[in-house]
């Protein structure tokens, strides 16, 4: 239990990076002006209702209306714990499920750290977070933002290990192996990759690179493998852990099989190649 | 109904005969005669003027229209009816017609009629009755089991459309001990196919080795030649004498970070990452200068002209700034109070409010 790694992840695509989805969507079509919302037909009411669903909801969800929201728990982030506003205790949000997985958030979009400190930042947060009381954490897992930049550096500055995630095409397998080459030359050594969104059916019609193609390309040893899998979007947008789901999703159990290789510091010795058609019965002509 | 009944059973018994000897007029009228008594008049027409006239069927139609309509004790239209049969259906119509009048001239007995229906209205009333309270039974019920449901429990929510119902297969966690004994994933015998979620897939060796695995570190070794940066610096900026150029990253003037206010101690942000009780520093030092100023003012007698004014509720101001507008305040006030600053060198390099950080550039979190 009081073994302590941390996590570096990596994502060259932007796919399931939360980063990205954090960030408040450009809003051209938001009209602050409620004169030019109005209806051309005078009304006798005018009904605020009504210029709130002209607003585009699906682009600023915050305007929507009556639809149940989920509370943000994020209250405090790392910027408030540098700043004196919290503790770090405070700052850490605790699972629902399992109380021993806490997630902190490093920043709020707007708020600004200055670019050289982040990563000394970052250390002193992982150290503080070895020396808990309530014991040191088995894995610290850092989400990197993606590309190169300096949220890289950052991210990568207290790791010790890392795991890629890239996508079997063509442009990812490129900016995945300059990724694991700046790794390298920091000085983490342990890189593992899972490959992310494979589709066997386009593997059998030679439309995608096989995970042995990705392997061969980059070297690493694999991590996971995780199929395309429409739960995964499904389980995202509703909060739910994807791999809790009952009953379980393909992609859930490949994620779960690819967290206990990282527990157990094992590989994947063999890959999943295509679907075989099941052998079918003397019977099954008949229905049987 | 029963009078209704046995008129038809009459009907019936004393039609019968008359199909049987006369095939010709073996169409079955006689029903239509029951239900309707103004075509009953008609018909009984037709029989008496084909058939052999015989009393019973008059005496049938009499008592049918006394059953079936209110104006029964009339003789006189059938009578006339019977008179005139030969002349033609015009005939007919009129006497239609003038049965009618002769029905509506009558003064409106209907007392009859309801004691023969009050049983079956009974009846009906009765069934709707009970359908209502079965109603009403099942309608309270069901609010009453809903109100076991403690609000803000599951079902409570999918009942108010809060949740999806299907949602909740997903709700209890899947469990097992062994990892590496999943009984979702089942290895194949000849580990050459796995079984998950119901398919079969075929599984290929992994066939990279040590040595291509170093071939490829070489590789890239090679590629790509870097140092992890350890100073930011701005354009324009001069590099710190103990510090390798290679590691320094250079951020173009006009980047956004670049230009943004930078003052954390990092001292104090060390101290304030590893603080596990108390209260947070920034809290404790707000509180401490309030409680400076009020000490201070109960000092000089001034309890009355408890105000914070602007100049000195900067000290205790926070350092992050979330609103731009504030923190651009902030600064010009800074400006304000240090007379050697001037006011055009400010865009280009905010004052440092703590100035341990040499670095002034600013970032976005990863």
């Amino acid at each position: 239990m009081l073994s302590v790694r941390f996590i570096h992840s990596i994502n060259p695509k932007p796919y399931s990076i939360p980063a990205t989805t954090t960030h408040p969507p450009t809003t051209p079509f938001v009209f602050n002006n409620p004169k030019t919302l109005k209806p051309r037909f005078p009304k006798p009411k005018p009904n605020p209702l009504t210029v709130r669903s002209v607003l585009q909801w699906n682009r600023k969800p915050q305007l929507a209306g009556d639809t149940p929201r989920v509370v943000n728990r994020v209250n405090y982030t790392v910027v408030e714990v540098l700043n004196g506003d919290c503790r770090l205790d405070q700052a850490l949000v605790r699972d629902k499920r399992w109380s021993n997985f806490e997630l902190l958030c490093i920043s709020k979009p707007r708020s600004k750290l200055p670019i050289g400190f982040g990563g000394k930042a970052l250390v002193w947060l992982v150290d503080a977070l070895k020396s808990r009381q309530e014991g040191c954490p088995d894995f610290i897992i850092i989400d990197c933002p993606a590309g190169i930049d300096a949220g890289f550096i950052t991210a990568i500055t207290p790791a010790n290990e890392a795991i890629l995630v890239t996508t079997p095409d063509i442009t990812s397998l490129r900016d995945a192996d300059r990724v694991t080459g700046l790794l390298e030359c920091d000085g983490i050594r342990d890189i593992k990759m899972i490959v992310n969104r494979v589709r066997t059916d386009m593997i059998k019609g030679e439309d995608m690179m096989s995970v042995l193609d990705v392997q061969e390309m980059l070297g690493l040893a694999l991590l996971g493998v995780i199929p395309e899998d429409s739960e995964v979007i499904r389980s995202t947008n509703r909060g739910y852990p994807l791999v809790l789901n009952k009953p379980p999703t393909l992609a859930g159990l490949a994620f779960e099989q690819a967290a206990w290789r990282l527990v157990e510091q094992d590989s994947m010795k063999a890959v999943m190649v295509e679907e075989e058609p099941k052998k079918r019965g003397f019977f099954s002509f008949f229905g049987g | 109904m029963a009078s209704l009944r046995t008129l038809q059973i009459h009907s019936m018994l004393l039609f019968k005969p008359n199909s049987i000897w006369g095939s010709k007029h073996s169409e079955p009228p006689s029903f239509l005669v029951l239900l309707r008594p103004q075509f009953g008049s008609t018909n009984s027409a037709r029989i008496n003027s084909s058939c052999t006239p015989s009393p019973p069927p008059k005496f049938v139609l009499r008592a049918i229209d006394a059953s079936a309509t209110s104006a029964a004790d009339d003789p006189r239209p059938h009578d006339q009816v019977v008179k005139t049969d030969p002349d033609a259906a015009s005939t007919v119509k009129h006497a239609v017609a003038q049965l009618r009048a002769t029905i509506s001239a009558f003064p409106p007995v209907v007392f009859p009629n309801i004691k023969r229906q009050v049983g079956s209205s009974f009846a009906i009333g009765f069934c709707i009755a009970t359908t209502f309270w079965v109603l009403a039974v099942k309608f309270f019920i069901g609010r009453r089991k809903s109100r076991d449901t403690p609000p803000g429990s599951v079902a409570d929510l999918v009942r108010r459309g809060q949740l999806r119902s299907d949602r909740r297969g997903i709700t209890r966690p899947l469990k097992y001990d062994d990892p590496f004994n999943n009984p979702l994933v089942k290895v194949g015998k000849s580990n050459s196919t796995v079984e998950m979620c119901g398919k079969v897939y075929r599984l290929a060796p992994v066939t990279l080795t040590e040595e291509q695995q170093a071939i490829h570190q070489k590789r890239r070794s090679r590629a790509y030649q870097w140092k992890r940066p350890t100073i930011f610096l701005k354009e324009g900026d001069s590099i710190p004498p103990d510090i390798d150029p290679d590691t320094v990253r250079w951020i173009p003037a006009n980047h956004p970070f670049a230009t943004t206010a930078n003052d954390i101690d990092e001292d104090l942000a060390q101290n304030n990452v590893r603080q596990k009780h108390g209260v947070p520093f920034r809290i404790k030092a707000e509180h401490e200068a309030l409680q400076r100023k009020l000490e201070a003012l109960q000092g000089e007698q001034k309890l009355n002209k408890l105000m914070i004014d602007s100049s000195n509720a900067k000290d205790f101001e926070r350092a992050f700034k979330s609103h731009p507008k504030s923190a651009e305040r902030g600064d010009e006030s800074f400006l304000n109070e240090h007379a050697g600053n001037s006011k055009a060198t400010f865009p280009e390099r905010p004052p440092n409010s703590s100035g341990i950080t040499s670095s002034s550039e600013e970032m976005q979190n990863p």
